[in-house]
């Protein structure tokens, strides 16, 4: 009994491959999407970060301390300095013209209040179109400015020791270091995401397909409910080994090989990142088989769930923190295994966590792999035994009696 | 001229009724951009985050490390909330995602203070998750000048130096950041004027390419053609205005939504971010009619416009800009309407630059709107001819 109960499940994902294979719009999420995007994403942010970001100088003060600090600041990784503007008006022209994304006024009392020992203002202008411009003008000029600060500062103490004047400077010597993503880099930081958050997607997109299509054809009264009379447990066994086959390979491409093509960081350990993989692997695969229970035709996927890849995104708290988030969203991300998967990856891959360390999110995929195991069953078994199937409407007298004949009723 | 109007008047009517019937349609035009609209803006409501919970590891345990810390505390982004006994422990609660940066007092701070010798504080932030840790670091760099300022200013006044004295020597160049039109850096104003637009971008294009394809696909092509006379540019206008009313409407509603309801900037008034909305309405229409005249497969143009929606995301350049890009997407990111709705919405809401100033991107999209007069009436030749395959 048992080993009848197995050939029929292995049958089943025997057929199902053979589905996937003959199928070009299968192909296309199971193979060429998942291969090519992240291709593409990677490309798009190789340089990972902005550097030079073009600026305007209006240096109405023009003595040696002020050229010290605008030279200086060109010659930071961030700031490039294209033209200097004899006026404020003419500065503004060239931010409008998308010369430049920021001003660097020197106002004229600049050396004069320094030469008092009162306190001078250099005042920067950043054109908000993207964030990045505002933190590479920002971060250059204060850099120079701590740095010509302690400068002054110690020319004014004078007469002291170079060790003493260093502290004196600066009682308290601050260090900065961001861990994990040394350069803060945008593809270390957005890439691996995208990876997880693909897999899912594609898996929802593929095997939506795959229920429309199959839906479609129990209209025309082609396929009914599968090409044999297999049970719903062993329909649901079979399936998932087909996908689980598929996805193997996508996830050693998109965890394995793209991330050394790329020289994104692998700091995961095999033995944890599988123990992440397999409930993340299930939860989606089960996650979508739910899914797809709600599709009607074939190419609806596309127009139902292309559109969540951005939300799902947000959700997981990549880019806007989780810390941040309002209760109700946070609640709403812990139904879509992306959100966990994420968070459990990037952790393995950027930051080295142990199993130990994203226990939380494996418990949460697993958790979410179980309740959309029991949902997806549930379906099945109203599906393949129920004479009030969704799309009974549709089927001819002829297929209906066939139908009934079938499933013994 | 009579016969025309009724003829583009049945279509429609036959279009909506279609759209009618079929649920995908009302899910996609309407529930899944209110969906997008509401949550993007709802979930960074406050638009920039606040008390993002961090550590401190005091290894040195004085009076003076407690008053660093103190002092590092009272910044608003950061909230100190939690305390480790050492380094390994802030890092497994940094990896573990409770944490998104951590000061390091190393031992022997006031030791080093009180014996003239410069003490240095580390603090790590966790660069994986880029957005709270630019605002840590921003924090930071503000903290370190106040922090060790703070000490001496007060010896300074002390000596009697002035307020002014005190602060020139202490930090003689100061430097006074203006974020234009966006003073409080709110991440809602900088990335929901696109992301919202952009979701509606990638229904738009599939909705189109999905209503015409699917007319091949139940072999309802041939009737669709003979309403319309056999005149595929008539057939076109008819199938394609009710959605194009639809997604007006929805245009309207974000308007509305983002510079009525939530006052983002919109120094430009309201007329040049309609007209721009309306034009992208159609130049995405006009994309979508391109494609799938060219592409005549439902599943293919549908992937194609997939592609095209969601790589505009990245593309247009809301979040990391496309100076940062290799060349040839440089050059490529004109081919996205969404692109050039991003650079108008820069110049128009965002700065309220004079019309002219955009006028390139207005342009641009208009000519996507006449792009598919080049191959429509391949369409026509597939509306005869199709089998639909998978």
């Amino acid at each position: 009994m048992t080993s009848n109960w197995f050939k029929e499940m292995l049958l089943v994902s025997v057929q199902e491959t053979n589905k996937v294979l003959k199928d070009s719009g299968l192909l296309l999420f199971f193979i060429i999407v998942p291969v090519l995007y992240p291709l593409l994403y990677a490309y798009l942010y190789n340089n990972e970060n902005i550097r030079e970001v073009p600026v305007v100088v209006v240096d109405e003060c023009g003595s040696s301390l002020s050229r010290e600090f605008l030279s200086k600041s060109d010659a930071t990784p961030d700031i490039r300095i294209v033209a200097h503007c004899s006026d404020f008006e003419e500065a503004q022209e060239m931010i409008r013209n998308h010369m430049a994304y920021g001003i660097i006024y020197v106002p004229a009392e600049f050396s004069r209040e320094l030469a008092y020992g009162r306190q001078a203002t250099v005042n920067l202008y950043c054109d908000m179109s993207g964030l990045l411009y505002y933190k590479c003008i920002y971060s250059g000029c204060t850099h120079v400015s701590l740095e010509m600060n302690k400068e002054i500062k110690m020319s004014r103490m004078g007469g002291i020791s170079q060790h003493e004047m260093n502290v004196n400077a600066m009682p308290v010597e601050y260090d900065y270091v961001t861990m994990y993503n040394p350069r803060s880099g945008f593809c270390t930081y957005l890439i691996p995401a995208i990876l997880v958050l693909i897999i899912q997607q594609t898996l929802v997109l593929g095997i939506t397909l795959l229920a429309g299509t199959e839906r479609e054809e129990r209209q025309k009264g082609i396929n009914l409910v599968g090409e044999f009379d297999a049970h719903p447990l062993s329909v649901f066994g079979g399936k998932t080994i087909c996908y689980v086959c598929f996805y193997t390979m996508v996830c050693v491409y998109s965890f394995w090989l793209l991330p050394k093509l790329f020289h994104l960081p692998q700091m995961w350990h095999p033995h944890d990142l599988i123990q992440l993989m397999i409930p993340m692997l299930l939860a989606s695969i089960f996650f979508a088989m739910t899914i797809s229970f709600f599709v009607r035709e074939r190419e609806s996927c596309f127009l139902l769930f292309m559109f969540m890849s951005v939300p799902l995104l947000f959700m997981s708290g990549i880019s806007w923190p989780r810390s941040a988030m309002p209760g109700f969203w946070k609640a709403f991300s812990c139904l879509f295994p992306s959100t966990f998967g994420i968070n459990g990856y990037v952790r393995m891959a950027n930051m080295g966590a142990t199993l130990h360390e994203v226990r939380r999110e494996c418990i949460w995929l697993w958790a979410q792999a179980a309740f959309y195991a029991s949902t997806t069953v549930l379906i099945y078994i109203r599906l393949y035994r129920s004479t009030h199937m969704p799309d009974f409407k549709y089927m001819s007298k002829a297929a209906i009696e066939r139908f009934r004949k079938r499933i013994g009723r | 001229m009579r016969i025309k109007e009724s003829r583009a008047y049945a279509i429609t009517r036959r279009e909506l009724t279609r759209m009618i019937r079929r649920p995908v349609y009302l899910l996609c035009m309407i529930c899944a951009p209110l969906f997008c609209f509401v949550f993007f803006t709802t979930l960074m409501g406050n638009g920039l985050p606040e008390d993002l919970p961090a550590g401190v590891v005091d290894c040195d345990n004085s009076s003076i490390s407690r008053m660093v810390i103190r002092n590092l505390d009272a910044f608003q982004q950061t909230d100190l909330r939690y305390h480790y006994a050492s380094f390994a422990e802030a890092r497994e609660a940094m990896q573990s995602g409770k944490i998104y940066g951590f000061y390091y007092i190393p031992k022997g701070l006031s030791h080093d203070t009180q014996r003239f010798e410069q003490a240095k504080v580390s603090f790590y932030t966790n660069a994986t998750y880029l957005v709270p840790a630019s605002l840590l670091y921003q924090d930071m760099t503000k903290m370190s000048e106040y922090a060790s300022a703070g000490v001496s200013r007060e010896t300074l006044l002390a000596k009697g130096y002035t307020m002014d004295q005190a602060m020139g020597f202490l930090q003689p160049i100061q430097i006074d950041m203006r974020a234009v039109h966006n003073p409080m850096l709110n991440y809602s104003i900088y990335l929901s004027n696109t992301l919202l637009p952009g979701v509606l971008a990638l229904i738009i294009m599939l909705v189109t390419v999905f209503s015409v394809h699917t007319e091949l696909k139940d072999g309802t092509a041939g009737e669709w053609l003979d309403m319309a006379d056999d005149n595929i540019y008539l057939a076109v206008f008819g199938k394609i205005l009710p959605q194009t009313l639809v997604f007006m409407l929805m245009s309207m509603v974000y308007l509305v939504w983002l510079y009525g309801i939530n006052s983002y900037p919109l120094n430009s008034g309201i007329w040049p971010m309609i007209l721009a909305s309306f034009l992208l309405v159609l130049a995405l229409q006009g994309f979508a009619l391109f494609i799938c005249s060219a592409v005549p497969s439902l599943r293919w143009s549908l992937s194609l416009c997939t592609l095209w929606g969601v790589l505009s995301f990245p593309i247009s350049g809301l979040s990391f800009p496309v100076m940062g890009m290799p060349p040839a997407i440089q050059a490529l990111s004109n081919l996205f309407p969404l692109r050039q709705y991003y650079l108008i919405y820069v110049d128009q809401a965002l700065n309220g630059l004079p019309l002219h100033y955009s006028a390139a991107p207005y342009l641009a999209l208009v000519s996507f709107i006449v792009l598919p007069l080049v191959d429509v009436w391949l369409l026509k030749r597939t509306a005869r001819q199709y089998v639909y395959l998978y």
